[in-house]
């Protein structure tokens, strides 16, 4: 509140009302609510009026300052101000919108460009800063243009001269352009800087611009690639799943399968664990296998598996194993309920290890034989999609007009 | 036309049903310490399926081929997926009935038949192959072209006009429309 005793009285010049309004519209004091200035405005006015134009203001302004200019000049140059003025409203309408503190607390300056458009040495200390404006902002020059106001026309703190708050006489409000923009959010009005608002919209723009490049056939683009990266990683995932369960049956059992007892009572924590890994990767090592060689179109399956494409091959592999291991499942269970043939109500009669173990053992080597084979004939050709090229033909073909595009710019 | 946020968020959730589809066929006979969890999960999973397949259909019901009147089209195309889905659920229910009928005594119990597991062994192969087939077509879905008229469209429909057997009574209605638009 300080601030309203501080600020200093500034006559308006003879603007048109229209002017006048999209002035104020542009105009916030920070403290001062906005109606206020409108208040003001006619009452500056009538001031003008009653007291004969500005000479009245001008010597209110110079008076603490105690110039040197004698007070007989001004109802001599009085007559002609307003035909001046007039003159200078056509000829420089910008001009209408910059700041009249400026204006009114230098009248030198007005009479100056009358005719002679040399500034006199007794000038006050205002227009430095003006200079000082424009040498500070010229990055931000453009911003402001955009929003309707001249960086010329904000008047910061350091401006306001301790002459202009001496000579305050009533605490009088006068809006004028701010660096800043009022901008409503939550039923407030809240100082935003402009350059940062313009860029926040200049970035609404762009992305409302990027948006509908992305479009359904992209997302299900993505969605399948993402979800081939996800099968080349169980595809190695499994395989390496395979081979370290066998060497751990293998191991377990001893030389030439002796010891199944033994292999039994370690492995039976591990059986329906693994079993149930086991399925989890290989779902999706087939989902991607068959998505690959695009398993839907069943004569272009059949042609490429014909035609022994390894990754038609791997396909057929990884259902193979699939329905392998599903076979399996009854056995595995066995083995997770295993309990010595002494216990009663055991599953595991005396003798019935070897004929159970035997076929499941081999049917796990087969398995991690036939996983190993499959990722490694899908690792040969990482890159082969024919479910991609099929069904995002005409995608598969824009980026290759790209491509050529790119390669033959460069 | 089919929007693109409309389409990620449709497509996350058909996704996120599918891989629940794939965790409860992965884990089920692990997480089998209550017969009231392996029954919960069950439950979800056929849920899951049909809201799935219910999906599925809406999303069939959006297409342009759809609104244009051409349901044969649209079954032609994606027929393998409709029966397969159908045979999956409904394989689905069989095994997750017979399962809880066996465990619900006892969860720990060896129930396996030579019937329960060839019932298991097609009930997981049509999981997988439902996982791929859906996938697929969900995927294949977010296609532009199936959502406005195209000249791709119509070479679809005058192939599947030749391939496709009419019956009498639509031959006749179909020659007489061809007739009706030549004049």
């Amino acid at each position: 509140m300080g601030r309203k005793q501080v600020r200093p009285p500034r006559a308006l010049p003879p603007v048109p009302r229209i002017l006048g309004s999209l002035f104020f519209s542009f105009c916030f004091i920070d403290d001062i609510p906005l109606s206020r200035p409108k208040k003001k405005k006619p009452r500056t006015k009538t001031m003008l009026a009653s007291a004969s134009s500005e000479g009245l203001v001008q010597t209110a302004v110079h008076r603490p300052s105690e110039s040197s200019e004698p007070p007989t000049k001004e109802p001599i140059e009085h007559p002609e101000g307003p035909v001046q003025r007039r003159q200078r409203k056509t000829r420089l309408p910008h001009e209408l919108e910059t700041a009249f503190t400026q204006k009114t607390s230098s009248p030198s300056l007005l009479r100056n460009e009358n005719g002679i458009n040399v500034e006199p040495a007794e000038e006050p200390i205002i227009p430095k800063p003006r200079r000082k404006t424009k040498k500070t902002q010229p990055a931000e020059l453009h911003y402001a243009n955009e929003l309707g106001v001249e960086d010329e026309d904000i008047i910061t703190d350091e401006q306001r001269s301790p002459e202009q708050q001496s000579v305050f006489t009533a605490p009088t409000g006068i809006s004028q352009p701010v660096g800043k923009v009022f901008v409503e959010k939550n039923r407030r009005f809240q100082a935003t800087d402009r350059s940062e608002l313009i860029k926040t919209t200049e970035n609404i723009e762009m992305s409302v611009d990027l948006k509908p490049s992305w479009t359904t056939r992209d997302v299900a683009l993505s969605v399948h690639r993402a979800f081939r990266m996800v099968g080349l990683f169980s595809h190695g995932f499994l395989a390496g799943c395979a081979v370290w369960n066998i060497i751990v049956i293998y191991v377990l059992a001893g030389d030439q399968l002796s010891n199944l007892s033994n292999l039994l009572q370690q492995y039976k924590t591990l059986a329906y664990p693994f079993q149930s890994l086991l399925y989890l990767l290989l779902a999706l090592s087939t989902v991607s296998a068959f998505d690959r060689i695009d398993f839907a179109k069943t004569s272009v399956a059949i042609r490429n598996f014909l035609a022994l494409d390894p990754t038609a091959f791997a396909s057929f592999l990884y259902f193979t194993a699939l329905i392998l291991s599903l076979s399996q499942q009854m056995t595995s269970d066995r083995i997770h309920l295993y309990t010595p043939s002494s216990v009663n109500g055991s599953l595991w009669a005396a003798g019935i290890e070897e004929q159970v173990l035997q076929p499941w053992i081999m049917v796990n080597l087969v398995v991690a034989v036939l996983v190993g084979l499959s990722w490694l004939f899908l690792s040969y050709r990482p890159g082969v999609d024919l479910s991609e090229e099929l069904m995002f033909s005409s995608d598969v073909e824009e980026y290759s007009d790209k491509d050529k595009g790119i390669k033959a710019s460069s | 036309m089919l929007q693109t946020s409309n389409y990620s968020l449709v497509l996350s959730l058909q996704f996120l049903l599918l891989s629940y589809d794939l965790f409860v066929n992965s884990f089920s006979e692990l997480l089998r310490m209550a017969p009231v969890v392996q029954l919960v999960l069950f439950i979800i999973q056929d849920i899951a399926v049909l809201f799935n397949i219910i999906i599925i259909f809406l999303m069939f019901f959006n297409t342009f081929i759809f609104q244009a009147g051409l349901v044969n089209l649209l079954f032609h195309k994606f027929k393998g997926t409709i029966i397969l889905t159908a045979m999956y659920f409904a394989l689905s229910i069989f095994l997750h009935v017979w399962v809880m009928n066996l465990r619900w005594k006892d969860s720990n119990r060896f129930v396996w038949t030579d019937g329960l597991q060839t019932l298991f062994v097609f009930q997981r192969l049509a999981a997988v192959l439902y996982c791929y087939f859906y996938k697929r077509t969900a995927v294949r879905l977010g296609d532009p072209r199936f959502y406005q008229d195209s000249v791709w469209l119509r070479k679809e429909f005058m192939q599947t006009r030749r391939t496709y057997k009419w019956p009498r009574h639509m031959k006749k209605c179909s020659t007489s429309l061809i007739i009706g638009d030549a004049n």
